[in-house]
């Protein structure tokens, strides 16, 4: 479960880049951060995993407090930044022998997952070469399965889809899906309506740092009652409260 | 075909010194201004300390009516130099250099990219020559009352001389990068390819260097009016042009020889621009999809074993910093490259010494002489270390993946120390070496000599963190090539303020207490300052750690 409380978050002072921002992500539930481009969801993001320091309020993470109790709250996600461009002198497996030692996964669970995971999104075959040579969403597939090594009950995704050839996605997908009907959370900003309408449990609307609309997709042509295109009714959102 | 290569020249430049400027608000604006006046007082200590050498030695050879020799050597210093610096950056700006993606494509000569980046080149050599060329000479033409005529042809010869040097070493990295194609692994084949380029080069300076006269050729050199530049005249091809140029009293044969030097050089050009237009492709067009696309396969049995966090954390700041050809040359290699220079260097000493004079000074060490010979090796690694800028760059050099030391579940403090250790490593590496040669070379009480590394080593970590806190504070994440980070990167700056604060310290207290205290109490003294300074230091980022990672976002 990821709770966030009263956060807000200025760059430039006397500017808020997030205002007050109350949400709930409960556990079992899959759920996407939508707005335009610049309109905060990757400042968010970055406050929930700690790269960003909270100006006011909170967040917790499985009742743990990422400003109070940071490691024990780091222990608790895995997390896909939205640029897989890391480590690229690593070999994958290195990348993945790493991220395992930080995360503890003793010897037997490390062959056992590492041979699933890299198998199913088919990299396996290059693990033995440096990042370098990996194309973009062989980098953006090495990285999810770093995350997922260690089993963390909150994922965290930044843009994960971008990249990601039609079949990855969909093995991805169908993982969030997984994930999340074992009692888990996914929290997951996105661009794409269409993926967010087909996988999404509720969705959150961020517009120049404030939420807009939290709720299903239902609940958001209903708020409206108009039969528009998930599109429209995103721009009517974003654009009224301009 | 002018135009183009003017302008594609002007884009290289630009583009490679934007990054630089950091004016912005007018804070940052305030904090860019404080960091021009800390580069001019660097430029003004360096230049002072080229100023006083050279003072004191053009009176010596005045003396002696050899002030010719001066030049000589001046001239020589600089072909050296440039020859040897210039073979890094000809490779990075040649070849490594990430414009190349978008210039390659462009409907340009390859002559044209060759005449661009190779003018690149030789506007940064010049930053040097600079300093290490033009102040001697102005010293000199003071000092020997020159004419008007001295200065304009010193103008001249500063342009002009560099060239050649430039262009040997830039030559040898076309031919040496054409065969790139042929090999398999491109990175290991780019280092190697260096590191050789960089030993013909040596080789081939101190064969130049190595002139040799029996001793009734000196003894009719030095007794002649200037006779001793003979010796150096012939090391260099256009080092005699250079010095006619600057010193024939007759004008016409002054004139003429600059002249000639100017010919020379630009004949050289036009041919390394002809040899540019057939190799440059062949190395470049191939560097671009480096990396190798072959699957090798999993040693199953090893490739899944655990290790410590430790272990596993510094192993990858290892690898990381090795397998990047850029980052291994600008941080790695100099830690190496120094000493093994030394060594060389020290061989040839006492070969022309025939360990005669060396084996005098042995016999003369007494107390005093081995704290100035102690602090003088001290001081001697803080001018290497200068060039050790491993930590300077540990948080810059992973860019925007620098974030991920944010996320993962290890404590900052913890992960900073990690990051120190390889700097801490190559310094110390550095240290022993320095060591070893002047054990061969002075024969120094162990214990002493002991001290003495100890004392190295603890400034070195010194050095380590306060480096890594520089790069905290400014950090440069968003680089679009690795050479911005070890090159166009004003954090450099800092290191070499704290080697010249450091030297300065040291030659204080031995001022201080040099004369009261004995040479092994006087070393103590500075390993217990340099230890609990160290541990102020590495204090103040433990309790400032979160602060001074928010910039890292």
């Amino acid at each position: 479960m990821i709770k966030i409380e009263n956060v807000s978050k200025s760059y430039v002072k006397g500017k808020k880049s997030i205002d007050n921002l109350n949400l709930e992500i409960k556990d079992g539930e899959i759920f996407g951060f939508l707005g335009p481009n610049g309109a905060g969801k990757t400042t968010t993001i970055k406050m929930i995993t700690g790269i960003l320091n909270i100006d006011e309020g909170d967040i917790l993470i499985d009742g743990k407090s990422i400003t109070k109790n940071p490691l024990e709250a780091k222990k608790e996600f895995g997390f896909v930044p939205d640029n897989p461009d890391m480590f690229l002198k690593l070999k994958g497996i290195e990348y993945l022998n790493f991220l395992a030692d930080i995360y503890e996964i003793p010897n037997a669970e490390r062959r056992e997952k590492i041979e699933t995971l890299t198998k199913k999104f088919e990299i396996y075959d290059n693990l033995n070469s440096e990042m370098q040579s990996y194309s973009h969403g062989m980098r953006q597939k090495i990285i999810i399965c770093g995350v997922l090594l260690n089993n963390p009950r909150n994922w965290i995704l930044d843009e994960p889809m971008t990249g990601l050839d039609p079949k990855s996605s969909h093995d991805l997908k169908e993982m969030m899906r997984e994930h999340s009907k074992n009692g888990n959370t996914v929290f997951f900003s996105t661009h794409v309506l269409e993926v967010a309408e087909k996988l999404c449990d509720r969705v959150g609307i961020i517009n120049r740092g404030k939420l807009v609309f939290v709720g299903t997709f239902e609940e958001m042509k209903e708020r409206f009652k108009e039969n528009k295109s998930l599109e429209d009714l995103f721009l009517e959102i974003t654009e009224n409260e301009e | 075909m002018k135009s183009k290569v003017i302008s594609l020249t002007n884009v290289i430049l630009k583009n490679s010194f934007q990054n630089m400027e950091t004016a912005k608000s007018a804070n940052e604006n305030k904090k860019s201004k404080s960091m021009v006046v800390l580069y001019v007082f660097v430029f003004i200590y360096l230049a002072g300390i080229m100023g006083v050498f050279s003072n004191g030695l053009i009176k010596e050879l005045m003396a002696i009516n050899q002030e010719q020799m001066f030049l000589g050597l001046i001239l020589l210093a600089i072909a050296l130099f440039v020859l040897i610096q210039s073979i890094f950056s000809a490779i990075n700006i040649l070849y490594y250099s990430k414009d190349n993606e978008y210039i390659l494509p462009l409907p340009i000569k390859p002559s044209q990219i060759v005449a661009s980046k190779t003018n690149v080149l030789l506007i940064t050599e010049y930053f040097i020559v600079a300093i290490i060329g033009l102040i001697p000479l102005i010293i000199y033409g003071i000092l020997t009352s020159a004419s008007v005529l001295y200065y304009i042809a010193m103008l001249i010869v500063i342009l002009a001389f560099p060239i050649i040097p430039t262009l040997i070493s830039s030559l040898l990295v076309l031919i040496i990068m054409s065969f790139a194609k042929f090999t398999k692994n491109r990175n290991r084949f780019q280092l190697i390819a260096t590191i050789f380029v960089l030993i013909v080069v040596l080789a081939a300076s101190f064969a130049l260097n190595n002139t040799t006269a029996t001793p009734e050729e000196l003894v009719e050199m030095v007794t002649k009016a200037n006779g001793l530049v003979e010796m150096v005249r012939h090391a260099f091809p256009t080092l005699g042009m250079a010095i006619n140029g600057l010193t024939e009293a007759n004008i016409g044969k002054q004139i003429l020889n600059l002249f000639l030097l100017v010919l020379t050089t630009g004949v050289i050009y036009f041919i390394y621009i002809l040899i540019g237009q057939k190799l440059y492709l062949k190395g470049a067009v191939g560097n671009l999809s480096s990396g190798k696309k072959t699957k090798k396969k999993l040693n199953e049995e090893k490739a899944f074993r655990n290790s410590s966090l430790t272990r596993t954390y510094i192993g990858k700041e290892f690898k990381t910093l090795i397998r990047n050809p850029i980052f291994f040359m600008q941080c790695v290699l100099p830690a190496i490259l120094f000493p093994v220079l030394m060594i060389v260097f020290s061989f040839m000493g006492i070969k022309q010494e025939q360990g005669g004079e060396i084996a005098d000074i042995t016999g003369m060490i007494t107390d005093k002489t081995s704290i100035y010979l102690g602090i003088g090796i001290l001081c001697a690694i803080q001018f290497f270390l200068m060039f050790v800028y491993i930590s300077a760059t540990a948080i810059s050099r992973d860019g925007q993946n620098a974030v991920f030391m944010k996320y993962i579940p290890v404590p900052l403090m913890k992960q900073i120390d990690y990051k120190v250790i390889p700097n801490i490593v190559m310094t110390t590496f550095m240290n022993i070496i320095t060591i070893i040669i002047v054990q061969y070379l002075f024969k120094l009480p162990i214990i002493y000599l002991l001290l003495i590394t100890i004392a190295g080593i603890v400034m070195g970590i010194l050095q380590s963190y306060v480096s890594i806190i520089v790069d905290l504070k400014k950090p440069k994440l968003e680089w679009s090539s690795e050479y911005a980070v070890v090159k166009q990167n004003m954090n450099l700056i800092w290191p070499v303020v704290l080697a010249l604060l450091n030297i300065t310290i040291l030659i204080i207290l031995t001022i201080i207490v040099g004369k009261s205290l004995n040479s092994y109490i006087t070393v103590g003294l500075i390993i217990v300052l340099y230890s609990i300074l160290t541990v102020i230091v590495r204090n103040y980022i433990k309790n400032n750690v979160e602060k001074l990672f928010e910039k890292i976002y």
